[in-house]
This record gives C-alpha cells, sequence and structure tokens, in this order.
C-alpha cells in the first residue's frame, strides 16, 4: 500500500505538498485557501488510499517525511489508536496536549501547538490520565494561529466546557513516537538528497564543491546515519524504544539540515530553495510531539 | 587571555548600557523585532543617537563624526549593541564594513563625503561581492567595469545583499582586467544604490532580513569613486577583511541567545547549558584577541580565521541547541503574542545558517587554517 501511497505523490504534487502548510510571510505567492484547498485534496487521496488502515505505518511515516508532507495524518492514527471504538471514518483528528479540566460531559483546557486545529473534524485532548474526544467547530472551541519558526499550521486552542463526546485512557506514546522518528528519518533523507543534488551541479573554484572531501565526507556520515536511524525505526522491537529512537531521528534531522543549509550557502537561504523549508521543517518536527518526561 | 579593559574603557562600557537600556531604548527595539515582514526598518533612532554622541563610529576621527577612540572603545559599543539586541547588521554593513574600508583605504575627498552620514546613523552602506554564480570563489567574479573616458561603466548581477533597499551606496567589487591569476584585476567602486541603471529587486529568505538582487545596467563610476588602486581591490580587501572577522559579532549573538536559554531552559539542561557557557566564553576570548591584535597595529591572519569559524559556529550551535532544549516554546517568533524571550530564539535560529557562510564561510576558514597553520598539502 505505501508504494502506492509513493506513486501518489510522484512527479507534480511533490512540490505542492512539500509547501501545502507553509505560509510565506510579506513576499506573496499562493493564498490560504489554495494551499488548503491542496491539503483537502492530499487528505482525499491519501485516506481514498487506504493510508488510515495501513499496516506499516512507519513505512507510511518515511514516506510522509520524505515529501515534507503536512497535515493531521499521524495524528489521526495516534487518535484511532486511542480511540478504538469511535465511529471515526475517514475524519481527519488533532492531537491537543495539555493540562485540563474536565467533568464527567465537558472538558476545559489550553492547549498549544495543535496542527490543523482549523480544518480537523475531532480534537483528542491528551496529556493526562484520561484522554477526550471532542468534535471539532463546536462554539465552546477558539483557535489562534501561532507565528512560529516553521510558518506551518500550529495553533492555540482553547476548550471551555467543551462536550466530550469519549473518554480514553492515556495515550501510549510508543507508536506515535515510532511514527514521528520515521517521519523524521524521511525528512532526513530528503534533504540529503538536496544537499547531494547542489554538490554535484554547484561550482566554485573550478570544480563542483561536492568534489571537496569536506564536504563529500559531511555528507556521505549523515547519509549513514540516516541508514542506521532508518534500521531503528522498521526494527520489530522500535516500539521499546520509542522515546530514545525518536531522540536520536530529531537531533539527526537537526543535525542534516543544518548540513544541508551550509552547504547550499546563501541559496538555501532563499525562501524559493527547498533548503530552508527542510530546516525549519526539522525544528519544527523535531520537537513536535511531547518529551519524555523521565 | 581575559581583555583588561582601563577604568575608563569600563565606565564607557556602563555609559553605553545606560543608553541602551532606557526603557525608550528599549521599547523601539522591540517594536522593531515585531515589524510585519516584508516591512522591516532600516536603521533607528537609538542608532542616530549613538551617532550624535560620536560613538557608532567612536575610532573614527572627530571630523568624520567619530571620536577618535580606539579599536577597542568601538568593539564595546558593538559588543553592547548585539547583547541588548539592536538589530545591528545595517548598521555593521555600513560602519564596520564599508565604512571603515572608506576610513582605512579611501581618499580625503572619498571620507569627507561618506563617512559623517554612516557615522551619524543617518546613512547606510552594502557590500556587493556574491553573485548568482559566485559566492566564496570571488576570483571568478562576472561583474564587469569597462573604461568609459576617465571612469567605467559597471555592468553585472550582484545578490545576497543584506538590506541594500534601505542602503544610500555600496562597495561593489568588479573585473577591470583579466591575467593569469584571478584575483588580480579586480577593483572595488563606491557605487550609488537608488540611481538610473541599477535594479533592486528583493531575495526573500529565512531570516529577519531581506536579501536583494542589484543589478548594475551600465552605470557609469567616477575615477573618484575607485577605493584604492584600479585592478588593486584583492589588497584593500585583505588589509579589510581582519575588522569584518574579528568574531565578536558572533560572541556577542552566542552569549545574547545563551543568556535567554539560561533563564528559560527547563530542569536537567544543567550540564548541556554548561558546556554551551564554556564554548561561548572561549569564543568572546577569540574575539577579543583578534580586537587585542588590532589595537596594537598587529593583524593576524590565522586568529581571525580561528575566531570567525568558532564564534560562528557556537552561535550557531546554542541557537539550534535552543530547539532542542526548550522545545516548540522556541519556535515562537517575536510577532506572536506567547513568545519568550521577545522571539530571540526564533530569530536566531533563523540567522544562524548565515553566520557560518557571511563574511567567509566555515570551509574557507577550515581550509585556511589547515593550510596556513597547518601547512597541509592545498
Amino acid at each position: 500500500m505505501t508504494t502506492t501511497i509513493a506513486e501518489f505523490f510522484e512527479g507534480d504534487l511533490a512540490p505542492l505538498v512539500r509547501r501545502m502548510a507553509d505560509r510565506p510571510r510579506g513576499e506573496g505567492g499562493d493564498t490560504d485557501d489554495d494551499r488548503r484547498e491542496t491539503r483537502a485534496m492530499v487528505w482525499e487521496g491519501l485516506t481514498g488510499l487506504g493510508a488510515l488502515d495501513d499496516g506499516d505505518a512507519a513505512g507510511l511515516a518515511e514516506l510522509l517525511g520524505s515529501v515534507l508532507y503536512q497535515g493531521p495524518l499521524l495524528d489521526t492514527l495516534t487518535a484511532r489508536e486511542l480511540f478504538p471504538d469511535a465511529d471515526l471514518g475517514h475524519a481527519p483528528v488533532a492531537l491537543a496536549a495539555g493540562s485540563y479540566s474536565g467533568q464527567d460531559e465537558t472538558i476545559t483546557a489550553r492547549c498549544d501547538f495543535v496542527g490543523f486545529a482549523d480544518e480537523v473534524e475531532h480534537f483528542a485532548v491528551v496529556g493526562g490520565d484520561r484522554s477526550a474526544l471532542v468534535r471539532a467547530g463546536h462554539p465552546s472551541i477558539t483557535t489562534r494561529r501561532h507565528e512560529e519558526t516553521g510558518r506551518g499550521e500550529l495553533h492555540r486552542v482553547d476548550f471551555t466546557d467543551t462536550p466530550v463526546t469519549t473518554w480514553a485512557g492515556p495515550v501510549d506514546w510508543a507508536p506515535a513516537r515510532v511514527r514521528q522518528a520515521a517521519y523524521l528519518v524521511g525528512l532526513a533523507q530528503a534533504a540529503i538528497d538536496h544537499a547531494v543534488g547542489y554538490a554535484k551541479t554547484r561550482r566554485q573554484f573550478g570544480r563542483a564543491i561536492g568534489a571537496n572531501q569536506a564536504l563529500s565526507f559531511r555528507l556521505a556520515e549523515m547519509s549513514m546515519r540516516v541508514d542506521a536511524a532508518r534500521l531503528l525505526v522498521h526494527d520489530r522491537d522500535a516500539a521499546a524504544h520509542a522515546a530514545a529512537t525518536l531522540a536520536e531521528a530529531a537531533d539527526l534531522a537537526r543535525t542534516v539540515t543544518v548540513q544541508t543549509m551550509q552547504i547550499h550557502g546563501a541559496a538555501g537561504m532563499r525562501s524559493d530553495d527547498d533548503a530552508q523549508l527542510y530546516y525549519r521543517r526539522a525544528a519544527a518536527e523535531s520537537v513536535r510531539l511531547p518529551q519524555p518526561q523521565e | 587571555m581575559t581583555p583588561v579593559f582601563t577604568p575608563e574603557q569600563e565606565g564607557f562600557r556602563e555609559k553605553v548600557c545606560a543608553l541602551l537600556c532606557e526603557d525608550v531604548v528599549r521599547a523601539e527595539i522591540a517594536q522593531s523585532r515585531r515589524t510585519p515582514y516584508g516591512e522591516e526598518s532600516g536603521l533607528l533612532d537609538v542608532h542616530r543617537r549613538l551617532g550624535k554622541l560620536g560613538w557608532l563610529a567612536i575610532n573614527w576621527p572627530e571630523r568624520y563624526g567619530g571620536s577618535g577612540a580606539t579599536i577597542v572603545e568601538k568593539a564595546i559599543v558593538t559588543e553592547e549593541m548585539i547583547r541588548h539586541g539592536v538589530p545591528e547588521n545595517v548598521h555593521s554593513l555600513g560602519v564596520d564594513i564599508v565604512g571603515n574600508a572608506i576610513n582605512l583605504m579611501g581618499t580625503d575627498e572619498q571620507k569627507e563625503r561618506y563617512l559623517p552620514g554612516l557615522a551619524r546613523g543617518e546613512t547606510t552602506a552594502n557590500v556587493l561581492f556574491s553573485e548568482p554564480d559566485v559566492g566564496s570563489d570571488l576570483g571568478s567574479l562576472a561583474t564587469r567595469a569597462e573604461p568609459d573616458g576617465d571612469g567605467h561603466r559597471l555592468t553585472g548581477r550582484k545578490i545576497y545583499n543584506m538590506k541594500a533597499q534601505h542602503s544610500d551606496f555600496a562597495l561593489c567589487a568588479a573585473r577591470t582586467s583579466t591575467g593569469p591569476v584571478d584575483y588580480a584585476g579586480i577593483t572595488l567602486f563606491l557605487v550609488p544604490l537608488h540611481t538610473l541603471g541599477t535594479v533592486i529587486e528583493p531575495v526573500w529568505n529565512l531570516s529577519e532580513e531581506r536579501f536583494d538582487l542589484i543589478t548594475l545596467d551600465g552605470i557609469r563610476i567616477g575615477r573618484e569613486d575607485v577605493l584604492g588602486e584600479v585592478d588593486d581591490g584583492w589588497q584593500v580587501l585583505n588589509r579589510v577583511l581582519p575588522f569584518e572577522r574579528t568574531g565578536l559579532d558572533h560572541s556577542a549573538k552566542a552569549e545574547r541567545t545563551l543568556a535567554a536559554l539560561r533563564e528559560h531552559a527547563p530542569p536537567g539542561s544543567g550540564e548541556r547549558l554548561a558546556r554551551l557557557e564554556t564554548r561561548v566564553r572561549a569564543a568572546r576570548l577569540l574575539a577579543w584577541r583578534c580586537i587585542a591584535n588590532l589595537h596594537e597595529g598587529k593583524p593576524d591572519e590565522i586568529h581571525s580565521a580561528t575566531a570567525k569559524w568558532y564564534t560562528s559556529e557556537t552561535a550557531k550551535e546554542v541557537s539550534v541547541a535552543a530547539v532542542e532544549l526548550l522545545g516548540p516554546r522556541a519556535l515562537l517568533d517575536a510577532r506572536d503574542p506567547d513568545a519568550i524571550a521577545d522571539g530571540v530564539f526564533d530569530a536566531a535560529f533563523r540567522e544562524a545558517p548565515g553566520l557560518t557562510l557571511a563574511q567567509g564561510s566555515s570551509e574557507i576558514m577550515l581550509y585556511f587554517v589547515a593550510t596556513s597553520k597547518l601547512g597541509l598539502p592545498s
């Protein structure tokens, strides 16, 4: 199934997907409506191809990272594990983490860094001993988009006596962490591919910059680290080491994207170059899930 | 190696700090960081106030708007401006790079014409070196300067010029002759930026500050606007570069980000913070060693390369570590109402990649140290 989804992302769709949740600031480009439309189309495509029931969730997450997919799919997978009996259909769900106070029927909470809050159909409010599923769009819910490095769709969401549809226990973060680690492995690989492409073609001092071992060895080293991390996320014991694996993948994604920027020089800082996109997205995605407290 | 300052210099630092800590100055700095994207400011009132006091270019002669002080006092001003969060890139381009080059290598007429405005914080200048196909390899630049009477006509494209839309003039490198050595035959010109034949277009980018693409379409530059001698630009650059590559700006940036990180880091970050703190202290020592060299009139290229590499890499490391230690809170932009530390972490993270690229990339510094210090084959 992952192969079919990989085919879905090939060709003209890839550059649109990479920027479908990137809001340029003060510099024109596609409107928010254009990007939202692309996200809705990609959601339809992914769910239509069975992404919500993919047996190889880590493989799917790595693929999503490699195309810099931005959307509620990974949150939705976690929510579906948390509320297996809820009738969610193909509805998108956002995880909203934060401390909350809840009665039997309602919940009050402030949650930061909630993804795609204005376009999901449900929120899974998590972070305590219990988790609550609530329907989006209720007047008791307010959202405000953060201004942040990733320029993406992260929101503050306030729930005030919001009706709860279903209660569940606490989240088991392990599968979510493995998927996030896999996403970051895919992102890191794509950033390396981007840097390698540039190092082969950009010429300074009469030769391709990639002919300099200072660069080529750095790229080779990162490529090998990604290879190792990929084995960790696809290992059958991955869930048992989820937090450590995510920490390694997060560090790797930040390191690789910092190096991708350096190799690209000032050209990589341009808004129309994907190097800075990988750099910003790696920062945001590497700290996307709550850090383990232990 | 800790720099030793005279009581007068310590007293001067306190005066600079007192000015930069005034409520009105702090408010202006905070406001400038929240300016909507695409509407960024140029020089601020704080620059003009420092200029009026003769502090902005304090090491220049009084007749050109300075105070006739030494490079040490200049470095104190720079360090405190950055520690207090004053947006300093416009100032640094105008005073520390272009103005400094004119002060060192310009004719009396050029100094009269360009320095007072820069020193007062009223005009700004830019550097036109990089081209779409030329970055580190300046010797291969393609902008041409063809003789025209007793002057030249400049044709070419320059890119990644930060905030050129606010600059009044620029120091532009162009090829005036070709020969067996790439670096010979480059001339530095002082060119107007807002004139017929010069087109400035925005190049939107990751950082807080806009880049520009500048097209020079045959603009005529008189003989009086050549800095140094024709074909001899490389000598001017070699004279000026040690002033640009002290690393002081980077060490001060690292200090500022680290101070905020120390305040906001979660429990358990102690060991990581201690290591970063040690690196930042070392960065400052390397920077001040370069300032001391310049003060004694003995610039040292290996010290400069070491300082540039170490300080910029350290500033970058602190910025990336802040994201790791603080999590998503570090990502909030100064324009978000819930930003911590005035959004310093987001701004530093987006500025970080440029630090190890501008003013000589890390790779160029490493190459120089490998060949010149260690004597490894080139």
